[in-house]
């Protein structure tokens, strides 16, 4: 078994909840067919989003010198950082330079990749999410579970008892979400009013007029620089894109595709820190982006705008859970960026796939996320990481499909397996029957059945 | 060699590698072009502007030629006691964002008011550009009034991005709609961090 199919079985033992998971994905997949079939350009959206990203990231250098000229023209400070630990040291000395005690911070899959949380606590620093799902979860000292809703994991009676042991709510046993929320926007507003600093992620970054454009429904983002004195903005490379043209494209489609929505209800555009704060910062983080680049078979996975939508659509994703994936990005393009970043660790992932493609057939920049996964797994051997039975197993097979009359004769001898009792077919020493039953064998095989209709 | 001279030296490497053409000697992908986009345009694009203005948690209402917008506002909002704006037409303002001490002393303001430039049919943001010292105010207010030109309605994203514009602030959001958030069980509440209700009020045409 699999790392991936081992944490999966845990998520699987509440039913209940993993019907519920199962249904509320495929509730947002949903609302994004209708979101997408209510624009007839919906696909030549598409094609264009693929299009641009092509040529943006082959022809990254360009546009990131493009951007950081034209951000400092703007009056940001522009960093780069080579890889997590750089960035990480950045940021805490960009922090003590203008003595901040306490940021707050907006949602960012960038933070979570660098582990700059634990980086900054540990030097000293008081760091709070003010995206409540993140919030949530830092509160209970967990990772995300899903890149755009990262407290799905949890129901509102967890929710309701986490803020009750956190002094957040006072009403013991109110558990309905609204109530809920508004305990948490009143602790929240205490933060952004008394933090140093504020940091945001980027959805995009813009090539032309170095903005840097975030998008939330909640306005953390925009809370969060709107009251500190500081705003860094924290940039993988790849978010870079050349102009406003090209981010009319992805706006249309970043929260269509993700949740379902015609907008997110922010779409902030910063280029400078306001009047009354410092000098603004903005950190361009590498972290093996630039090499992935290279990689022929895999570096369209640099188009992804981390809308989530792969991950609501798969089949695997939805039945077995964020946590069940080692790679802190869940689901298809998830299994796709471990693989970039580590092979050894992440390889357990792979088998979370059925090939389905239906990520693939509705990704909005069209990334191969299906057809890499299927190449990652030809490259287990590499790894060390492929499952050995299985190895042994298929060099029989391709011994037996090599040979005909090797094969003729195992066909027509297959049924008499279904004669086999059960114990020995469904045996661990079977590995695909883990997880379902074995199949039935045709008394007649089909080559056999195909002759007797050709002689009719 | 800094970070950032080896960071552009490892991709122009990377794409010199994998994407030059030898025969035409161009390298990588051409930048498609994105003037065929049919993009959706509407009939009556004020109408389905505040369609889904109120579809997406807001409120729009029509002001009248020559109709008071303090006694409007005040309609709208009876309990509000402390309103937040730097326009000369809001004499019921008891804060200005320009001349307040800090950001954080617009906390507790009832309503803001802000003006935006125009408005998208197609998901119903409306373009606002900070025109106040601390752009605060549209965002730490409980409630949010946006005073809109009923003329200034664009079809989509792609008219909207070839029409905004920056001044010297250097910042500016779309806003569509109230605060949101879904992350407590995936229930939808209205007001999380920022505005917890945002009217629309049109102004009529000049």
């Amino acid at each position: 078994m699999t790392q991936h199919s081992k944490a999966a079985k845990k998520f699987l033992e509440n039913q209940d909840y993993a019907k519920w998971h199962d249904n509320t994905f495929w509730a947002v997949r949903s609302k994004r067919d209708t979101m997408a079939m209510g624009l007839d350009e919906w696909e030549q959206l598409r094609e264009k989003a693929s299009a641009i990203k092509q040529h943006t990231i082959t022809h990254l250098d360009e546009y990131l010198e493009q951007f950081s000229n034209n951000a400092e023209k703007n009056g940001a400070m522009v960093h780069w950082a080579k890889d997590a630990q750089e960035f990480n040291e950045i940021v805490y000395s960009i922090l003590k330079e203008y003595g901040v005690k306490k940021m707050v911070k907006s949602k960012s899959m960038l933070t979570e990749e660098c582990e700059m949380n634990p980086y900054l606590e540990a030097h000293g620093i008081e760091v709070v999410e003010t995206d409540l799902g993140e919030r949530i979860i830092q509160l209970k000292g967990q990772k995300p579970s899903h890149i755009v809703m990262p407290a799905i994991h949890l129901n509102h009676d967890d929710v309701g008892e986490l803020f009750e042991e956190k002094g957040i709510s006072d009403e013991k046993g109110n558990h309905d979400p609204t109530y809920l929320t508004y305990k948490a926007r009143l602790s929240l507003r205490n933060e952004f009013l008394t933090a140093d600093a504020g940091m945001t992620g980027a959805n995009f970054g813009i090539a032309e007029t170095g903005d840097i454009v975030v998008c939330t429904n909640e306005g953390n983002a925009d809370m969060s620089t709107s009251c500190p004195k500081l705003h860094i903005a924290a940039i993988g490379l790849e978010k870079v894109i050349p102009n406003y043209d090209c981010l009319a494209v992805f706006q249309r489609m970043l929260c269509r595709a993700g949740t379902g929505q015609p907008t997110t209800t922010y779409t902030s555009h910063f280029r400078k820190a306001r009047p009354t704060a410092s000098q603004m910062h903005i950190v361009l983080v590498d972290n093996g982006r630039s090499e992935w680049i290279g990689n022929p078979e895999h570096w369209e996975s640099l188009k992804c705008i981390r809308c989530g939508s792969c991950m609501n659509t798969c089949p695997v994703y939805r039945r077995s859970g964020g946590y069940s994936y080692s790679y802190f990005i869940p689901g298809p393009i998830g299994i796709n960026l471990g693989m970039l970043r580590n092979p050894n660790k992440h390889s357990g992932n792979v088998s979370a796939c059925t090939l389905c493609l239906s990520c693939q057939s509705l990704c909005p920049v069209k990334i191969d996320l299906g057809d890499q996964i299927y190449k990652w797994r030809q490259q287990l051997d590499e790894f060390g990481t492929a499952n050995k039975e299985k190895e042994l197993m298929c060099k029989g097979m391709s011994f037996v499909y090599g040979h005909e009359s090797i094969y003729n004769a195992v066909t027509n001898m297959a049924h008499m397996a279904n004669w086999l009792p059960p114990f020995i077919m469904n045996s661990s020493l079977n590995p695909w029957a883990t997880g379902h039953e074995m199949m039935k064998f045709p008394k007649k095989p089909f080559h056999t059945l195909f002759k007797e209709i050709d002689k009719k | 060699m800094s970070t950032k001279e080896d960071i552009l030296k490892r991709i122009r490497a990377n794409i010199g590698e994998r994407f030059s053409d030898g025969q035409s000697g161009k390298t990588g992908y051409d930048m498609p072009d994105l003037s065929d986009i049919k993009a959706i345009c509407y009939d009556n694009p004020l109408q389905q502007f505040a369609d889904m203005s109120e579809k997406v948690g807001g409120k729009v209402i029509e002001a009248k030629v020559g109709e008071d917008l303090n006694a409007l506002i005040k309609k709208l909002y009876p309990d509000a006691h402390e309103i937040a704006s730097n326009l000369p037409e809001i004499s019921i303002a008891t804060r200005n964002p320009d001349t307040v001490e800090s950001a954080q002393a617009l906390n507790g303001t009832d309503v803001g008011v802000v003006r935006g430039m125009f408005g998208v049919a197609e998901n119903g943001c409306i373009w606002i550009p900070q025109t106040m010292k601390e752009k605060a105010v549209c965002f730490i207010s409980e409630n949010l009034v946006i005073l809109l030109p009923k003329n200034q309605i664009v079809n989509n994203m792609h008219e909207a991005y070839k029409r905004i514009e920056f001044n010297d602030y250097g910042y500016g959001t779309f806003i569509s709609g109230p605060s949101k958030t879904a992350d407590i069980a995936q229930v939808l509440v209205m007001g999380a961090q920022a505005a917890r209700s945002v009217t629309v009020v049109l102004l009529p045409e000049n």
